[in-house]
């Protein structure tokens, strides 16, 4: 498969253990108001969550905002945090989710301006210094790598940029069938992945 | 009920992601309050959502850890930590939808197209409209494609597209490359909740004279 590349990455495990890590984290917020702890999860997720609204279109100010009530509802209701349902990573992106559908449906329309992330794509034309120093320390950057760069493009379009698969085909000229079927090849394919590796 | 025939991914993600309209994200969340393999493929597309989040890279913040902690006194919906994979529905999926529309399928203002078949309009936006449509038992529909995608749920009975059968739960993804003829199967009347993209394209005349009058 010509499109498959190894990039660098942690070793498997080290991203299980990082994901654990995180997970421990919310459980000692959870279990004992540990401000400590908050602060850690802090420092990993409030950059992430302000980088990803800013994907989407969504203007500083409001980015902050959106991420600043995020990360009080981590603090203030982490006693709902389960983790035989979701890591800290998951449920962070549930609240963060949560949050920017209401702030959407409030009627803040998306400006769509910002940087195009698929560049950030790590892949077989991407060997710039940038986006590899950027992506390196993530195990998703390896698992992206391997997909091929049509069902990459996709996904992050749809996780990142969030658009609907209607707006993709639009954007990019094809057929909505095409883009169903890369979105059906991507996520199978990452689904059995991440089955193989934990 | 266990459906059979469920959402692609694409839509699935779209809902997953709160991407999609009202009307969409209807008929999906009927779906998926009946359906256990689409609850756990929406679990994965939010821990997938995740391993997202954690692999952008940072941009600085203008606040810190002690503003949140300090200022916590702001009312956050109870909604805010939910996954959209929601928990089972209680009911079948025609009680789903009726609680949901909040009458019985039965009282709704059912308008009559002949041949068996029934209609009533819920709900339209600027690109897809919601009807339910009852047949009774053997009706056959007329042949048609659609100018964009149709998503059809089966609240109740059973219909046919060739060799394939949707009974109650199931959902048909369809989009501008299907053309289909459900018939309904003998046993039993059927009612579907359908969202719509476009005008539907009928191969014959006849259904297409009606076209304007029924609102299909």
């Amino acid at each position: 498969m010509s499109n498959v590349v190894k990039l660098p990455g942690e070793p498997l495990d080290a991203t299980a253990a990082e994901r654990a890590a995180e997970t421990s984290l919310l459980e000692q917020v959870r279990d004992s108001g540990d401000r400590a702890a908050f602060e850690k999860l802090f420092a990993i997720f409030t950059p992430r969550l302000l980088a990803w609204m800013r994907a989407q279109g969504t203007d500083v100010a409001a980015a902050e905002s959106v991420v600043q009530e995020v990360m009080i509802t981590a603090w203030t209701r982490a006693a709902l945090f389960d983790a035989g349902k979701a890591s800290a990573r998951t449920w962070m992106y549930t609240l963060a989710r949560n949050r920017l559908i209401d702030h959407h449906r409030g009627g803040a329309r998306r400006a769509r301006a910002h940087d195009d992330f698929t560049t950030l794509a790590p892949g077989p034309e991407d060997t710039g210094e940038a986006p590899e120093r950027e992506w390196n320390s993530s195990r998703m950057a390896d698992l992206l790598g391997e997909l091929p760069v049509e069902q990459r493009e996709i996904l992050l379009l749809v996780y990142v940029e969030g658009h609907s698969h209607r707006a993709i085909a639009e954007r990019l000229g094809l057929p909505i069938g095409t883009v169903k079927s890369r979105t059906r090849l991507a996520f199978n394919r990452l689904r059995k992945r991440l089955e193989e590796i934990e | 009920m266990t459906p059979t025939h469920h959402p692609g991914e694409a839509w699935l993600l779209d809902y997953a992601l709160g991407h999609l309209s009202e009307l969409h994200e209807a008929v999906l969340r009927a779906h998926v309050s009946v359906c256990s393999a689409c609850r756990e493929r929406i679990a994965f597309a939010e821990r997938l959502g995740g391993e997202f989040l954690r692999a952008l890279p940072a941009e600085p913040m203008h606040f810190t850890a002690a503003d949140v902690c300090d200022h916590h006194e702001q009312a956050i919906g109870g909604n805010a930590i939910l996954s959209r994979a929601h928990t089972p529905a209680s009911g079948d999926i025609e009680e789903v939808v009726a609680t949901w529309l909040d009458s019985s399928l039965e009282a709704l203002p059912w308008r009559r197209l002949g041949r068996g078949l029934a209609l009533c309009r819920l709900g339209e936006t600027d690109d897809a409209r919601m009807w339910l449509l009852r047949g009774a038992p053997g009706t056959v529909l007329p042949t048609h494609t659609h100018a964009g995608s149709e998503l059809t749920l089966v609240l109740k009975g059973a219909y046919f597209c060739g060799n394939t059968i949707y009974g109650a739960g199931d959902l048909e993804d369809a989009d501008e490359s299907t053309e289909h003829q459900p018939v309904i199967t003998r046993d039993g009347e059927c009612i579907c909740l359908a969202v719509t993209e476009g005008r539907l394209r009928f191969r014959d005349w006849a259904p297409r004279l009606l076209q304007p009058f029924v609102g299909i």
